[in-house]
């Protein structure tokens, strides 16, 4: 009993290190990401690149009023301490704005937080159609699977490809892609082979590569997250011989920036449609490119941070329209209907949904002048909204 | 039929690799009846050190691994020197605390060190492409694989059944104090087998680095796997975990080519029915 | 030789107990914009006392504990959203389904030892995890579980999202839980597993047959720990994944182990001083925290060993009232 209450004690010591929110004439806003574990460099480094290049780029949102970012890691799927952390950052630090999030599980358990206590949250990745819908204050900047899907079955049509079989990892996002694609590329006439779902925990993707290169579709569709499985799958691809044998590749975000330049040969030739590239060309681009280098100077940018990037510019619009007072109604409000060029292109959010509708470009991996490989977009697929939405 | 020469080959390649990075595991465990839950470190900074020494200092792919080995060989004594050293006999959960505590830092230092992406190991030109195989093409960095499993598997026999050190290290996992009774430095014993197995396991660790690749997480991730292999095989048989390794390659693959979506239950279905049949594991003792 | 639960044994309970509500009341007084992590804190207690029946007092170890934790979360997950709200009967039906996993794969197992056991433990929690990770149509497969609303609590206490609701519910049913691990680890029952773990052979030579006995005693441990994973998933109200991990049941090991195996209190001292200090180390820097935690695992092994209890007692100089005696 003694041990227990000694230990206790001490405990509380420990907590006495937790700071305590001082009282300003700044808006706070509470980053929960992973910053530590195996996402923290697909994810949780570039949402803070982005969050901190905007900041660089824009200064204070409004006269008088300054932002500042509480940032709180979150290693992995754990909805409890999701929900624990937003909870906190709203009651001890007394942010006005939650934002980051990136597996499902976990922004759907902070949703109870805002929602409870009417807090805005920006969703910088979670990719479920249904995340959004959560709660009124919920707003996502990133993408859906079945917004990008779509437009490349339809791309897979216009190239002629008659016969695809899918490949997906096994998880929500995953399965979206297929689905969406599939019914896609039904729809227009082609047909789905087959469809097979890859346990998450793959590491050896060589057998279900052998057993595609056996029945020789003309493309193959795939959906991996980032980081070891799309390694291990492409240079997979490569291995197994699928691309001398004429199985197109089609994917989706597996030559995206944080993994390309490791992917090195392996990657050319090789044909995505994803929501944003490093090599987009525009005056947007250019500055926000140009900034981030300044700031970190070994960085790509890449989806995740044009997520955060992008998530910085409604919470600053949110400030503005609210002078940095706390007005969750009227942030929301603002937020609604906002539109802006972004460094990805040109996109807007849902007045109705709070999603983000944006365009969705095919590229195919290049060497630029200085033989760095870059993803060169060669279509444009303009305005896609969430389909995995509209029944 | 193409299939089942596939579901064999690639099993084997996949098994060869497990294999090879288990196997310290399974004797240290044996031998000194030692739970390292950290031993994944040894497999994961030989991948870095291979890695580094070649894109950082230039170094051709046999000296970065021959170099990656024995610093990890040397890695594996100091650990075992300073801290293993001192939870013999301790009881078992004491050792899984330690060496968790282990692997923490290990993963905290990798991440420090080497970022928390992954690091791909670049691969010499006689290992990089596909060979034709005539019935389907095979990445020659698996058949390379195979070929050092099996290497391997026959270094490790002449090692015990052909030297005076196999035959002083098979004493000692009998009965350790005969063994010293007889005059057998076994402290010496357990340093070297330490560092064979971290040694090995660095090797396995950078032939299968597409299979398992190399980042902050490995020790953890892919722990179970390693574990699997020396229960499933009998603690500190080394054949027994060469069998185990295989017929667990070639069951998991076996399922990735025949039901995709019950890959996993498959494994660990088999892992089950095996370990219920075979309590000791396959070629257990005791 | 009948073995009977006796009641009668309140011999185990020392009025220690109540330090439990005593503290909990302290620290949300002292904390009070932290209810929702205390809370937390008291549910993963709940579990990491299951965990100690097992590892600590029967001297199984297990790295796959989290099937049952997970199996409850979702069984009253599901019964939250499928048939009804009540939340008192939520947490029968987690127990239920907690102890029906433990009792299935107890029967497979218990036969066997040491590593072995081990990965036959992590076989069936990931075997569980695959299976809901599939079902998607019943739990939501990665994306979670989510719309379970729990009505109040005995029609009058209201979950709010502060937290408070959920903490003293939390509390109350460690507190219980607690209580009813004491009584159950002293009476004759409780003292059969100990022997079992200690001198198999002798117990043996007494009547005892090991295997049932280790099932009844898994199963009971499976019902507690899919009672902490019920008041997860009330108090959450989103059950994921990763209740069903292998990461869950080695982060859960690692506070038992921390703490103190075989005197209950472990459980309790290991889970508060992990929780806290990954909770303030996480904080003060994301980046680094495994480093605080893997040289706290090292330090304790090495200068607090059998865990911080078992150490504290010993400096203490106090006769070790371990289950052992």
């Amino acid at each position: 009993m003694l041990k227990h209450l000694m230990t206790a004690a001490a405990g509380l010591g420990l907590l006495a290190f937790a700071t305590a929110a001082p009282a300003q004439e700044t808006v706070k806003v509470g980053v929960i990401a992973p910053f530590s574990g195996g996402f923290a460099g697909s994810f949780g480094e570039p949402f803070r690149q982005g969050v901190e290049t905007y900041v660089a780029m824009h200064g204070d949102p409004a006269p008088g009023v300054k932002v500042e970012f509480v940032w709180r890691d979150l290693p992995a799927t754990d909805p409890a301490r999701a929900r624990n952390l937003a909870q906190e950052l709203v009651a001890r630090d007394g942010v006005q704005y939650l934002a980051g999030f990136v597996f499902t599980p976990n922004a759907i358990a902070a949703a109870a937080v805002a929602e409870g206590a009417k807090v805005p949250t920006v969703i910088f990745n979670a990719s479920a159609s249904a995340v959004v819908s959560q709660s009124q204050y919920f707003v996502r900047t990133s993408n859906t699977l079945p917004q990008v899907s779509v437009p490349t079955a339809r791309n897979a049509l216009e190239k002629g490809y008659k016969t695809v079989i899918t490949a997906v990892s096994d998880y929500g996002p995953g399965i979206d892609a297929e689905t969406y694609f599939k019914k896609a590329f039904e729809e227009g006439g082609g047909e789905v082979v087959e469809s097979i779902r890859m346990p998450l925990s793959t590491t050896d993707f060589g057998p279900f590569l052998q057993s595609i290169s056996l029945k020789k579709p003309d493309a193959l569709f795939v959906f991996l997250p980032y980081g070891p499985p799309t390694f291990s799958f492409v240079n997979g691809y490569r291995d197994n011989g699928l691309d001398k044998m004429g199985i197109a590749f089609i994917g989706t975000s597996e030559t995206q920036e944080s993994d390309l330049q490791t992917l090195g040969e392996a990657a050319v030739g090789l044909e995505t449609a994803y929501f944003y590239s490093a090599a987009h060309e525009s005056p947007e681009n250019a500055a926000f490119t140009a900034k981030l280098k300044e700031l970190f100077p070994n960085v790509d940018p890449n989806p995740a941070t044009v997520s955060a990037f992008d998530g910085t510019h409604v919470l600053y619009e949110m400030i503005r329209a609210t002078a940095g007072k706390a007005d969750p109604d009227k942030a929301i409000a603002a937020a609604k209907g906002l539109s802006w060029e972004s460094p990805r292109g040109p996109v807007s959010i849902d007045p109705e949904t709070r999603d983000i509708v944006q365009n969705v470009y095919v590229r195919v991996v290049e060497k630029d002048a200085n033989g760095r490989l870059i993803n060169k977009e060669i279509k444009t697929y303009e305005k896609q909204p969430d389909y995995g939405v509209q029944k | 039929m193409t299939l089942l020469a596939s579901i064999l080959i690639d099993g084997v390649a996949y098994g060869m690799v497990l294999f090879m990075i288990s196997v310290g595991l399974t004797v240290t465990l044996g031998l000194m009846r030692v739970v390292n839950l950290a031993h994944g470190l040894f497999a994961m900074l030989g991948g870095y050190l291979a890695a580094t020494l070649m894109s950082r200092f230039g170094a051709a792919w046999g000296v970065a691994v021959a170099a990656a080995a024995l610093l990890v060989g040397a890695a594996g004594i100091a650990l075992e020197r300073v801290l293993v050293r001192l939870v013999y006999g301790r009881p078992e959960l004491d050792q899984v605390l330690l060496t968790i505590g282990i692997a923490f830092i290990g993963i905290a230092a990798a991440g420090v060190l080497f970022g928390t992406s992954i690091v791909s190991v670049p691969l010499p030109a006689f290992l990089s492409g596909v060979t034709d195989l005539g019935f389907r093409m095979m990445p020659t960095q698996r058949l390379a694989a195979i070929a050092a499993g099996v290497l391997a598997a026959a270094a490790i026999w002449f090692l015990l059944e052909r030297t005076l050190f196999g035959v002083r290290l098979r004493a000692t996992v009998d009965n350790t104090q005969a063994a010293q009774a007889v005059g057998i430095e076994t402290g010496r014993i357990f340093a070297l087998t330490f560092a064979l197995g971290a040694a090995l396991a660095a090797v396995g660790g950078i032939l299968g680095a597409q299979l398992l690749p190399i980042e902050p997480n490995y020790v953890l991730k892919y722990l179970v796997l390693f574990l699997a292999v020396v229960a499933v095989g009998g603690l500190g048989s080394v054949w027994g975990s060469l069998i185990a390794a295989l017929v667990m390659g070639v069951v998991e693959t076996a399922g990735k080519y025949l039901m995709p979506e019950l890959a996993t239950i498959g494994l660990y279905g088999a892992m089950l029915a095996i370990l219920t049949w075979r309590p000791n594991g396959l070629l257990g003792k005791h | 030789m009948a073995e009977r639960f006796s009641l009668r044994g309140y011999r185990g309970l020392t009025g220690a107990e109540l330090v439990i509500p005593l503290a909990a009341a302290a620290l949300a007084l002292i904390f009070p914009s932290q209810l929702n992590f205390l809370m937390l804190v008291a549910t993963t207690a709940i579990f990491v006392l299951s965990l100690d029946l097992v590892v600590g007092y029967a001297g199984i170890v297990t790295l796959g504990h989290a099937a049952f934790f997970g199996a409850g979360a979702y069984g009253a997950g599901l019964y939250a959203i499928h048939v009804t709200a009540e939340p008192i009967s939520g947490l029968l039906v987690g127990a239920a389904a907690g102890a029906a996993i433990a009792l299935a794969s107890g029967l497979l197992i218990l036969r066997a030892h040491g590593l072995t056991l081990l990965m036959m433990t992590v076989a069936v929690a990931q075997i569980l995890l695959e299976v809901a990770n599939k079902s998607r149509w019943l739990t939501g497969g990665d994306d979670g579980l989510y719309g379970i609303m729990p009505a109040p609590i005995l029609g009058l206490f209201a979950f709010d999202f502060h937290g408070r609701t959920g903490f003293a519910y939390s509390v109350v049913i460690l507190t219980l839980v607690f209580v009813f691990l004491r009584v159950l680890t002293a009476s004759p029952f409780g003292r059969t597993t100990v022997g079992i773990r200690e001198d198999r052979e002798r117990m043996a030579a007494l009547g005892t047959r090991a295997y049932p006995h280790l099932v009844r005693t898994y199963a009971i441990s499976g019902a507690v720990a899919g009672l902490a994973g019920a008041v997860s998933a009330q108090t959450v109200q989103v059950v994921g994944l990763n209740t069903l991990s292998f990461t869950m049941s080695a982060e859960c090991l690692v506070m038992l182990v921390l703490g103190g195996t075989g005197r209950l209190w472990g459980a309790l001292v290991g889970t508060l001083m992990f929780m806290m200090i990954h909770h303030s180390a996480a904080e003060l820097d994301p980046f680094r925290w495994m480093f605080v935690i893997g040289f706290m695992l090292v330090a304790v092994v090495l200068f607090l060993p059998g865990g911080v209890v078992n150490a504290l007692a010993r400096l203490a100089g106090r006769r070790a009232e371990r289950a052992s005696r």
